[in-house]
């Protein structure tokens, strides 16, 4: 039987939280039908719905207040395995801009090989009828141009690659 | 009037044809190649194919709408908001074809259309004005000294425009040229009319209108206030009635200054007066718009009167059923509008599909939608998916009745205004009653839905982890807890 002090980790949505074992033993949890529970947590008594849970119970969907958290737990010998398994993927720097949404492109303002400023306009998007103006982050060379105009483009697409 | 059709698409067709249904009317419904199973589609006794999904080709293609009229003996045509509403052009044209437009006359469209002639017009009848020029610039030398004139911070606006679309605040004189064209380049792309004008910025400024209702025979009344101040990038998100600030005593002259602009336009139909209201509780008149405004809902809620159906009665030409003394406030009215745009990131347009999509329900409860699971909302229109309305016996009960219906409205696979709306109607501010259209500038900011979504993942977490636990322990052996063996004594 884990100690008091083992420490777990939890996965909640893009939030991540870590509680030991005496912490979760401490919460005041009441079960009141198969999936419905009763939380109080200082002194704030919150209802909650448990939408989903896999058969090891480690991989859950619960409800609170409306909103639905995907949950991940992650024991001691999960955590030893992800880092044995998954070394950190060195964060290679590419300087490119990317589109913060969907839409057309509407007009390009800079041309190959030019030199842009920080705050200068690269190009303009245009989704559900309003008008976007992407800018630079940094003074940076334009090295190509990944979009035309008139284009639709997705979320996350490169527009331009700079250097 | 035996066949209308709805000139529109989404929440808006659905809810004007509901009112056409109630009234045994046939209703026909037009749709471009994106939206053929809306529900806007299925619910309509017929329908008709504009063509490609893009605006111009299909929901603003006024020639081809009145062919299809005339093909199916439609004898009136209602165009919601947005698209071809505000088109006098289009109102013309359908009049000529010998079909009833289901709104103003084509003149009142004209003069109130534009927000210059609509000051002109107003001029005589002493309705407040804010301080600004009263001719279109499209020079931006010209326009630039006239500002400087007025004095900063001033508020460029397309004469043409509305829902903020071509409306820029600029606060210092460097940054002007840039936001006029801007505004130029976006009035020519949505109205077709690039000219702008130009007014002193009001600081703290309130957006109040009022809802009016004319009919053909010179009978105009006022159907209250809507406060609409809760912004973001001009356009409303919350709108309320009655106004948490408004006297009685304001509220009749409001509502006698808006029922005077009608009447200086010859006015017919629904119509509403914006006014913008400083801190002093001054107002002043900013336009009207004339037509069915998204947030008439709320209006319906307290005076129990189906605008839609008072629409059609007068365009029917038929005689107002109500008198002034006739209406009162009944409760008080809530309305959040659902878009897809994420309050996380700046309100970006958040674009996919409603992988999940359930309803609230419940007494004092109306969600006017276009959508059902499963469906992409398109990018070619507008992102509102609904508008979410309650109604209690005070502003309290609608508060409290919002903030239940948002917790239980589901909607997953792209992020929506839901989560803001819960900041709003847990806002200090907001419940004082006490805010104005800066309220996002000066409240909002994402951290504070992220910290409250923070807390609830935490709860999520412990409860989680609780569970998991708990179901160990039952399938885990039971460890050393007994006593040792011992001997019966008995």
């Amino acid at each position: 039987m884990p100690d008091i002090n083992t420490m777990y980790k939890v996965k909640v949505n893009e939030f991540e939280f870590s509680f030991s074992r005496e912490q979760i033993e401490a919460v005041d949890l009441l079960q009141r039908s198969p999936v419905e529970f009763n939380l109080l947590k200082d002194h704030r008594s919150v209802n909650v719905k448990l939408l989903e849970a896999d058969r090891t119970a480690k991989k859950l969907t619960i409800e609170v207040e409306g909103e639905n958290f995907n949950i991940e737990i992650k024991e001691e010998l999960d955590q030893m395995l992800e880092k044995m398994g998954f070394g950190l993927i060195a964060n290679k720097h590419i300087k490119e801009i990317k589109a913060p949404m969907p839409g057309l492109v509407l007009e390009i303002a800079v041309k190959e090989g030019q030199q842009v400023t920080e705050g200068e306009k690269i190009l303009i998007l245009v989704a559900m009828k309003m008008e976007n103006s992407i800018m630079t982050h940094a003074n940076a060379t334009i090295k190509r141009i990944a979009v035309v105009a008139g284009q639709a483009v997705e979320k996350g697409q490169v527009l331009v690659e700079l250097e | 009037m035996k066949k209308i059709l709805v000139a529109n698409r989404g929440e808006i067709a659905l809810r004007i044809m509901r009112s056409i249904r109630k009234m045994g009317i046939t209703s026909v419904a037009v749709f471009s190649e994106a939206d053929r199973n809306s529900p806007h589609v299925l619910f309509a006794d017929e329908a008709v194919c504009l063509g490609a999904p893009a605006s111009t080709e299909s929901y603003l293609n006024g020639d081809k709408i009145i062919a299809f009229c005339k093909q199916l003996g439609v004898d009136g045509i209602h165009p919601g908001y947005g698209f071809l509403s505000e088109n006098a052009d289009f109102a013309q044209k359908t009049e000529d074809a010998g079909i009833t437009f289901i709104g103003p006359g084509p003149e009142a469209m004209r003069i109130m259309g534009s927000k210059l002639a609509a000051k002109e017009c107003v001029k005589k009848y002493k309705i407040p004005m804010v301080p600004g020029i009263d001719k279109a610039i499209e020079d931006i030398a010209v326009a630039k000294e006239t500002a400087k004139q007025i004095g900063y911070p001033i508020l460029i606006k397309a004469s043409a425009g509305g829902g903020g679309k071509g409306m820029r605040i600029v606060e210092k004189e460097k940054d002007f040229e840039e936001q006029m064209q801007r505004a130029v380049s976006e009035a020519k792309s949505s109205f077709g009319d690039g000219s702008v004008f130009i007014e002193k910025y009001v600081t703290s400024p309130r957006h109040v209108e009022i809802q009016v209702l004319a009919d053909k025979h010179g009978n105009v009344v006022h159907l209250f206030e809507r406060e609409c101040s809760i912004q973001r990038r001009h356009q409303k998100v919350v709108e309320e009635s009655p106004s948490a600030i408004l006297t009685p005593a304001l509220r009749k002259q409001m509502g006698e200054a808006a029922v005077m602009v009608a009447k200086s336009c010859n006015y017919t139909s629904t119509g509403t007066v914006e006014f913008l209201m400083d801190d002093k509780l001054n107002f002043y008149f900013l336009e009207m718009n004339t037509r069915l405004q998204v947030e008439h809902p709320v209006t319906e809620m307290i005076t129990g009167i189906d605008l839609v159906e008072e629409q059609i009665k007068i365009a029917r030409g038929e005689k107002l059923s109500f008198t002034q003394d006739d209406l009162a406030i009944n409760g008080h009215a809530m309305e959040l509008r659902v878009y897809a745009e994420d309050p996380l990131n700046n309100f970006l347009p958040s674009m996919g599909t409603l992988t999940t999509y359930i309803k609230p329900e419940g007494e004092g409860v109306r969600v006017d939608d276009g959508y059902e699971e499963g469906m992409p909302i398109p990018i070619y229109y507008d992102p509102m998916i609904a508008k979410l309305v309650t109604h209690g016996k005070d502003r309290t009960e609608a508060i409290q009745k919002m903030k239940k219906a948002i917790k239980e409205y589901k909607i997953e696979g792209l992020a929506t205004t839901l989560p803001f709306g819960t900041f709003v109607f847990e806002h200090d501010a907001f419940l004082s009653g006490k805010f104005d259209t800066h309220f996002v500038k000066n409240y909002y900011t994402p951290e504070l839905i992220k910290e409250k979504q923070k807390a609830n993942a935490e709860i999520a977490a412990l409860v989680a982890l609780k569970y998991w636990m708990e179901k160990q322990k039952i399938t885990q052996p039971v460890e050393h807890k007994t006593t040792s063996w011992k001997r019966r004594l008995a």
